[in-house]
């Protein structure tokens, strides 16, 4: 036998990785036609629906919408420019893993993963970035449809939809560690499925799914605010939207900053803790 | 050197019992009761570079919790192991890069798409080099006659189908350690004993050590000369498959045909009977005292046809399960 060749584990090997898995992915998407085009449009639904509701208020109240305590006012375009936005960034950082390592642990399905030698992450984030090129495809024209037929404020300057890319981006994996993070429960509990449902509900009204976080009442928007949840919806959103004073946005960003190193430090421990726990529930 | 080395391995699981019916299931709500199960009591055993071995067990006995261990997708609760001089366990990169373990039961290849396609991924996950990952690939699907299956999504492959993709995708890389833990589950006979020779030959090609688990008494008597015997947990043997049933099985199988029925009935005064038809008889003789027994008989009776054999390897392998023999490593 001969000596083993000598492996590099740099950027290269993972770019490479992560454009094959990419392309599995992607062509995994492609044969389910049908079911991609109902995810698609499962991405709609939710802010569609807080649209509808805010719509709803907002006549009800003369077209305006302020919150006294902070003097924010929303009226019918800024919400359709909220949820519209909310739409599309929602769907770039949307993450489900922790709804399939329950069943991957219980059946033993995380052992061929475990095989190789990368971590079983990268071929799930990978999926999930084929997940979006796929999906983005469909959301696409639609969301251009609904831009047309409700007429939401654009934002004051080009300047801050710039901005709000990094922002996405950070969002878009702080919400994939929080996510994995939650995923990793599934060592414990054979049931992870039950604290993402509580965590999705917690996540739709701190991270402003529901609402925009200035119409919250005053303890629950302090709340949001210093929760990660912010970081990883609504701050992008309000962001892009040119509704964050200046002196607000470096903060905001740290913070984003801040969440995404306590999400991955707590990802590498439970994940060195579940390994050891795998073997109980029947690798 | 040996290139796997295992020392009082041991591995306990924790397991939630309860019983069956609805007042069960409330009560475990509220108060669980858990017991220990002991799946790996302290085995040892090495390996050398190149060996091919049979490890064998009945169900429950730890041969798949010690791969698992083995392959660093368990952790053990005691004992040590190396493995190319890896710790298994810590799972370190290059240790995984050059090792593989297939299990009859589980699929890598991805379910929608041809075995192609879980192909390339392979190659990117494990660095393989287009032209070393070519030349292995067409080798793979030379021996393993894979072309008529490439371009098949997987879940249209029949069983044995899939698992020939399963090992190529298991050997694209080039292992240098394979566990091979019941590789032939639920393949037809001609796909078991295609499989046998794929893994004799790639053992002998690339020099990789093979460890094998199997409850077909034919693939391990078709490639492994060595086998590890495992029970409840403990190691009952270690040797040489063809000492085993010496070890274990303390009497020889004599078949004789005789002259007539006569004679054929007075066989029972030599040794215990365990069938007759006609003037055939096939006797039990204790091992220690076979070649007397025998002597007696070919001057005592008419004989057409005699035979002394080693009772097969599956009886002798399913005593040991039953429980109904010890052995000594």
């Amino acid at each position: 036998m001969s000596a083993p060749p000598e492996r590099r584990w740099g950027a290269r090997y993972f770019a490479e990785l992560y454009r094959a898995q990419i392309r599995q992915g992607v062509a995994v998407m492609l044969q389910y036609r049908f079911a991609m085009v109902i995810w698609g449009v499962w991405g709609f639904v939710g802010p569609l629906v807080s649209l509808a509701i805010w719509n709803a208020a907002s006549s009800a109240r003369g077209g305006t919408i302020v919150n006294a305590a902070n003097g924010a006012s929303f009226q019918r375009g800024d919400f359709a420019a909220y949820f519209l936005t909310f739409m599309v960034f929602g769907h770039m950082t949307m993450s489900w893993d922790a709804f399939e390592y329950g069943w991957r642990v219980r059946t033993g399905g995380l052992s061929p993963l475990l095989l190789r030698p990368v971590d079983p992450i990268h071929a799930d984030a990978a999926r999930n970035v084929s997940f979006k090129l796929i999906t983005s495809a469909i959301l696409l024209p639609v969301w251009i449809l609904l831009a047309w037929l409700l007429q939401p404020t654009p934002p004051e300057s080009g300047w801050s939809l710039l901005l709000a890319t990094p922002a996405l981006l950070l969002a878009a994996v702080m919400r994939y560690v929080w996510q994995y993070c939650l995923a990793m429960v599934a060592f414990w509990t054979t049931r992870v499925e039950a604290i993402q449902q509580l965590y999705f509900t917690v996540d739709a009204f701190l991270g402003g799914r529901v609402a925009p976080l200035a119409l919250l009442p005053g303890w629950l928007g302090v709340l949001a605010a210093w929760s990660p949840f912010r970081g990883m919806g609504a701050f992008p959103v309000e962001l892009a939207l040119g509704r964050i004073p200046a002196e607000q946005i470096a903060p905001a960003f740290l913070a984003q900053v801040g969440w995404l190193v306590v999400a991955l430090l707590a990802y590498r421990a439970l994940w060195r803790l579940g390994l050891r726990r795998y073997s109980a529930v029947g690798a | 050197m040996p290139q796997i080395e295992v020392r009082d391995l041991k591995k306990t699981y924790r397991v939630h019992e309860r019983e069956a019916g609805a007042s069960a299931s409330f009560r475990s709500l509220f108060v669980r009761k858990y017991k220990a199960v002991e799946a790996v009591k302290g085995v040892s055993f090495s390996l050398d570079a190149g060996e091919r071995v049979g490890f064998l067990g009945p169900n429950g006995a730890g041969k798949t919790t010690t791969l698992k261990m083995l392959a660093g997708l368990l952790y053990p609760d005691g004992g040590e192991a190396e493995v190319l001089g890896h710790v298994p366990w810590r799972r370190e990169r290059n240790y995984l890069q050059r090792i593989s373990l297939v299990m009859g039961n589980r699929n890598q290849l991805v379910w929608d798409l041809p075995a192609m396609d879980s192909f390339l991924v392979n190659q990117a996950v494990y660095q393989i080099p287009e032209t070393a990952f070519r030349e292995t690939l067409d080798e793979l699907v030379a021996l393993l006659d894979l072309t008529p299956l490439l371009k098949k999504q997987v879940r249209s492959l029949s069983l044995g189908e899939r698992m020939k993709c399963e090992l190529a995708a298991a050997l694209l890389h080039r292992p240098d350690v394979l566990f091979l833990d019941e590789p032939t589950l639920g393949v037809d006979i001609t796909m078991q004993g295609r499989i046998r020779e794929f893994v004799a030959s790639y053992n002998q090609k690339y020099g990789a050590t093979v460890l094998l688990t199997s409850h077909y008494m034919a693939d391990v008597t078709a490639l492994c000369r060595r086998v590890i015997v495992i029970h409840h947990g403990q190691l009952l043997y270690d040797g040489e498959l063809e000492s085993l049933a010496a070890r274990i099985a303390p009497f020889k199988l004599v078949q004789l045909e005789l002259a007539d029925a006569a004679a054929a009935a007075r066989v029972e005064q030599f040794a215990e009977v365990l069938e007759r038809q006609d003037t055939r008889v096939k006797l039990r003789v204790p091992r220690g005292e076979a070649s007397l027994v025998v002597a007696r008989i070919l001057s005592e009776l008419p004989i057409v046809d005699l035979t002394v054999q080693d009772p097969p390897i599956e009886e002798v392998i399913d005593q040991v399960f039953q429980g109904n023999a010890e052995v000594t490593a």
